[in-house]
């Protein structure tokens, strides 16, 4: 069964960027929301076992889902994609919960080396 | 000279061209500072340049004094970089940067131009490294000392109708600090980014 996954960005540009970076082969289904708010909808329709998440959004930015998920006990496994590339934001969003941080602009190499690394592919 | 606005998939691309040029330059203030930066999410329109100085006070807010330090860029895009300092953050800045709070003027002055050319210079290269351009700037001066808001864009002193502006903010946790900046391109610029982004967009 293919592995349900949304990408959250308010680009269009950008998710289509996270599209194209995503490893040949795995098979996936993948959604798509450009703000946090329909990012958390994606998740409880259960369109997002990964999410990868940018973190400045109008409406509701990344840190905001992270805090969001982190409340309410959602077990979500997001990679946080961000041209935000402050060592003090990667901290804090793996504080938040996150499980991995990928700067902009983002490459097949470095998704494909995460998801490796926590035996999702 | 009417100009053509950017069409949606130009101005989404152009953001996340911003966006990723602006993460990069709030990465180098946040290591000259030693502290968090927040980042805003970019914002571009085209505006009348009689309307620029009614815009510029939309943005940072009314009745506050500023700095403000230019530079401009040329080659590949043509153009101003302009960077806005609120008078609390000035304070906080030399805070931050080790100085006496009460700082002298040409201490100031001499702040405000370094933290202007770390800022100019990695959202400038940040652009040119994903668009692929090339681009010189001068180096920075002030163009404003702790005068109004207001009063400082004088849009008579530009020969240009219309003008494309891109602003990014960053201001500091727990801080007054706050900073706007804005990259101004006339007309003929505009067409030139356009040609950039319209590349940048087949690439991918």
């Amino acid at each position: 069964m293919p592995t349900p996954i949304t990408i959250v960005d308010d680009s269009a540009m950008s998710r289509k960027l996270m599209l194209r970076a995503l490893p040949q082969g795995w098979d996936v289904e993948v959604s798509q929301a450009e703000n946090g708010a329909l990012a958390l909808d994606a998740y409880r329709a259960g369109k997002a076992d990964v999410m990868f998440l940018d973190l400045t959004m109008p409406v509701m930015d990344g840190y905001q889902v992270l805090e969001a998920m982190k409340k309410e006990g959602l077990n979500c496994f997001v990679i946080v994609v961000s041209a935000d590339i402050q060592p003090k934001a990667q901290e804090r969003v793996l504080q938040l919960g996150a499980m991995a941080f990928i700067k902009k602009p983002v490459s097949t190499e470095e998704v494909t080396k995460i998801l490796k690394e926590y035996g999702i592919l | 000279m009417t100009i053509k606005p950017l069409t949606a998939d130009q101005k989404d691309a152009l953001q996340e061209v911003l966006n990723i040029a602006m993460g990069q330059a709030g990465d180098s203030l946040a290591r000259i500072l030693d502290a968090f930066v927040a980042l805003s999410v970019p914002r571009i329109r085209i505006v009348e340049v009689a309307n620029l100085g009614k815009t510029v006070v939309e943005m940072v807010g009314e009745n506050i004094d500023v700095s403000a330090v230019r530079q401009a860029f040329y080659d590949d895009l043509r153009g101003e970089a302009i960077v806005i300092f609120g008078q609390a953050g000035c304070r906080d800045l030399a805070d931050l940067m080790g100085y006496d709070t009460d700082i002298d003027a040409d201490a100031e002055h001499e702040l405000l131009l370094d933290v202007t050319n770390v800022l100019v210079g990695a959202i400038l290269n940040g652009i040119t490294e994903t668009l692929g351009t090339e681009l010189s700037f001068t180096a920075p001066s002030i163009m404003a000392e702790r005068r109004p808001i207001d009063t400082i864009i004088t849009p008579e002193n530009l020969p240009w109708t219309h003008a494309l502006l891109l602003e990014v903010n960053y201001s500091l946790e727990n801080r007054a600090f706050k900073s706007h900046l804005l990259l101004l391109m006339a007309e003929d610029a505009i067409e030139s980014l356009r040609k950039a982004v319209n590349d940048f967009m087949e690439s991918i």
